[in-house]
């Protein structure tokens, strides 16, 4: 199934991406930021927070952003 | 209504700023191409030339014309170069109006409450206090303009300010680590918020605005939270910031630039209260390095000594040492003349 992955994290990618039927939002998030904390990020599935095992359907918006960004001096 | 009606009027204006970012690129782009039409027509006025001085064998004139070429060449690269990137750069599509307002409904339902300023074409929304490092800095409106998002490449279409302000002790425009004259910097965020607002993905762009208020970056900020309260001299209590302080390991205070000096010796920082004046050179010194003169009991750097002792005193001993000298001298002529080794021949006397 297709799901638009918005990644937020670094040059903020967003385009269609695969993904197996019944993938929840927890294998979703393991998948695509490896070694990273779910509680880390921000994580929007069409808009709305969602639990971590709600499963994901074809057409899906996910969003994944995290919560500290540095910044710095120009 | 009279709700979805505003955001549809907010949304609007988003979806005009939004297209004419776009045109903009196209813009450059013909800009572009018009600059390079320019160079070469201009290259081959100057390859004409070529031809009738050859003809003529003015071949000075040849070479000022082949002179000329090179540089419109150098120029024709650049413009090449640049309407290459505008083409191959990937194509955004202006977002549609009901997904900007999506946009804005969630905006609202992350943040609890959005402004929409109509006279100011702004939309704003305000975070949770923000305390770094036990460093309270007080709530942040993270402001968009909206008129500026058609800018967006050439310079930065929000602010950040602060409500509640706790700047730091040595600049009042720094509210913030990360943020200047209201003016944040993106770090590791530039990429994403650019890939946001071009998209047309407020939520994203105001979220992750907050995530870089929300994170401190102890390698490059403008002012430091471990000197955000600065560091006021011991001695006389200006604040300074930790670039203009100096610490004195004599006495292991802090001082200002004025309160401290530097010892000529071997330039070890050191407090006025704890450096002394060496007596002949008149120069700053460190505890260290003062000596005291033996004879006189003034104090005196070390570079000012020679053999323990300072200029007048090794002076003085070396005129005693001479005058005594001189009369053990006239002593021994007195006494028991000695004849000197070095003088007269023996006269012999012939018999």
């Amino acid at each position: 199934m297709k799901i638009l992955f918005i990644d937020n994290d670094g040059g903020g990618f967003a385009d269609y991406v695969e993904a197996a039927q019944g993938t929840t939002v927890e294998n979703f998030f393991n998948e695509k930021m490896p070694g990273r904390k779910p509680e880390d990020y921000l994580i929007r599935v069409n808009r709305l927070p969602v639990p971590k095992d709600n499963v994901l359907r074809d057409g899906d918006r996910v969003t994944i952003t995290p919560l500290k960004i540095e910044g710095a001096k120009s | 209504m009279d709700e979805k009606n505003k955001l549809i009027k907010i949304a609007n204006r988003v979806q005009d700023a939004l297209a004419r970012l776009q045109e903009k690129r196209w813009l450059e782009l013909l800009n572009c191409l018009t600059s390079l039409t320019s160079e070469f027509q201009q290259t081959a006025s100057q390859a004409r030339k070529i031809g009738l001085s050859l003809t003529h064998s003015w071949l000075t004139a040849a070479q000022e014309c082949s002179s000329s070429i090179g540089r419109s060449l150098g120029d024709l690269q650049y413009w090449i170069q640049r309407a290459k990137q505008l083409i191959e750069a990937p194509n955004i599509e202006v977002p549609k109006l009901s997904f900007l307002v999506e946009e804005l409904k969630q905006l609202q339902q992350e943040f609890g409450s959005v402004d929409f300023d109509k006279a100011e074409n702004t939309i704003s929304v305000v975070t949770e206090p923000i305390t770094l490092d036990d460093v309270y800095l007080g709530p942040f409106k993270i402001q968009l303009k909206i008129d500026k998002l058609s800018d967006l490449y050439a310079s930065c279409p929000y602010y950040c300010l602060a409500l509640d302000p706790h700047p730091a002790a040595t600049s009042e425009d720094v509210t913030h680590p990360h943020v200047s004259n209201e003016r944040p910097c993106e770090g590791d965020g530039y990429a994403a918020i650019r890939a946001a607002l071009e998209q047309g993905r407020l939520c994203d762009f105001f979220t992750l605005a907050r995530s870089i208020l929300n994170t401190y970056s102890p390698d490059s900020p403008y002012v430091r939270l471990d000197e955000w309260d600065g560091q006021a001299c011991y001695e006389c209590g200006y604040v300074t910031d930790g670039e203009n302080s100096y610490f004195c390991s004599f006495c292991d205070q802090t001082f200002c630039e004025e309160c401290s000096t530097c010892c000529r010796s071997c330039d070890e920082t050191v407090c006025n209260s704890c450096s002394q004046l060496c007596a002949y050179c008149e120069e700053s010194t460190c505890p260290n390095c003062i000596r005291e003169c033996p004879k006189c009991k003034r104090l005196y750097c070390s570079s000012c000594l020679e053999e323990d002792l300072c200029p007048k005193c090794k002076e003085e001993l070396e005129n005693e040492n001479e005058q005594h000298a001189n009369q053990n001298t006239r002593t021994d002529k007195d006494g028991s003349p000695e004849q000197s080794k070095t003088t007269q021949p023996e006269i012999q006397h012939s018999s």
